[in-house]
């Protein structure tokens, strides 16, 4: 065999450069599928869900999403709400990530599963939800100290 | 049929490109760009209502495999749309198990099916 291709594209150490940064690799220009399945707000719950170990079906997401988007709990969603997101999912959001490989649906159960992009784009999320996270801890600092 | 049009300038005309099949309207919807729910909802329910179903029942395609909604609503009712150009009117038509629909850049959806031949 030969060797690894990328042996010599070990990026040297710099000094001047933040830490962190020069970890990444340009594969990440790449991931189609990350921003795709990122893109709309009903996906990124959607993938947002994959976290969960649990099995979830098309129509408990629907209510999952319902209450989200209305800003209410579960039990307080209708059923009006629940076939609106219902139908946004069921013909355009869950089609578009099976199309992206993050998830797989079953048509007879109506269950949702992750996919081989999952990994990648769970990872994603983790990263925006970490800086988001860290932005809102600043904020929330800044408001201690104003007071 | 009564026409819900605000400004009753809608035509009954049969669609352009379908000159063997009679088609007559029997359902139409106005979409909101800017109001509740999207364009993929509006005009599953359009479908539902011509086929006296509830929404959550029109399954079979999902919509996604008929067309690229996501690129019709760019090019109608995008932010980069203004309100000159939308005074000329396109309209994008697809055909879902037997109807026949038509979005307009005006937000109208209408559906249609084939209606009986005559019987003389």
């Amino acid at each position: 065999m030969i060797d690894e291709p990328d042996a010599d594209e070990e990026v040297p150490s710099d000094a001047s450069a933040p830490p962190n940064r020069q970890l990444l690799s340009p594969d990440i220009l790449d991931i189609e599928p990350v921003y795709e399945a990122l893109g709309h707000s009903r996906r990124r719950y959607l993938c947002y869900t994959l976290f969960e170990d649990t099995e979830w079906s098309l129509t408990d997401l629907a209510t999952k999403v319902a209450a989200w988007e209305n800003d209410v709990p579960d039990h307080a969603v209708t059923e009006d709400q629940r076939e609106d997101v219902y139908v946004s999912l069921y013909h355009a959001h869950v089609p578009k990530l099976v199309d992206e490989g993050v998830i797989t649906y079953d048509e007879t159960t109506g269950k949702i599963t992750a996919a081989e992009h999952a990994e990648q784009v769970l990872t994603a999320l983790e990263g925006i939800g970490a800086s988001l996270d860290a932005n809102q801890e600043s904020h929330a600092r800044s408001d201690m100290d104003e007071q | 049929m009564s026409n819900k049009s605000d400004d009753g300038i809608m035509d009954e005309d049969d669609p352009i490109g379908s000159a063997e099949t009679h088609w007559s309207q029997v359902v139409q919807r106005h979409y909101e760009p800017d109001g509740h729910g999207d364009l993929t909802t509006a005009i599953v329910y359009a479908i539902a209502a011509a086929e006296g179903v509830s929404p959550s029942e029109i399954k079979s395609p999902p919509l996604y495999e008929c067309l690229d909604v996501p690129a019709i609503e760019n090019a109608f009712f995008g932010s980069g749309v203004s309100e000159g150009s939308r005074q000329g009117t396109g309209t994008v038509e697809f055909h879902y198990t037997d109807y026949l629909v038509q979005i307009r850049s005006d937000g109208w959806i209408q559906v249609y099916e084939p209606s009986e031949p005559e019987q003389v």
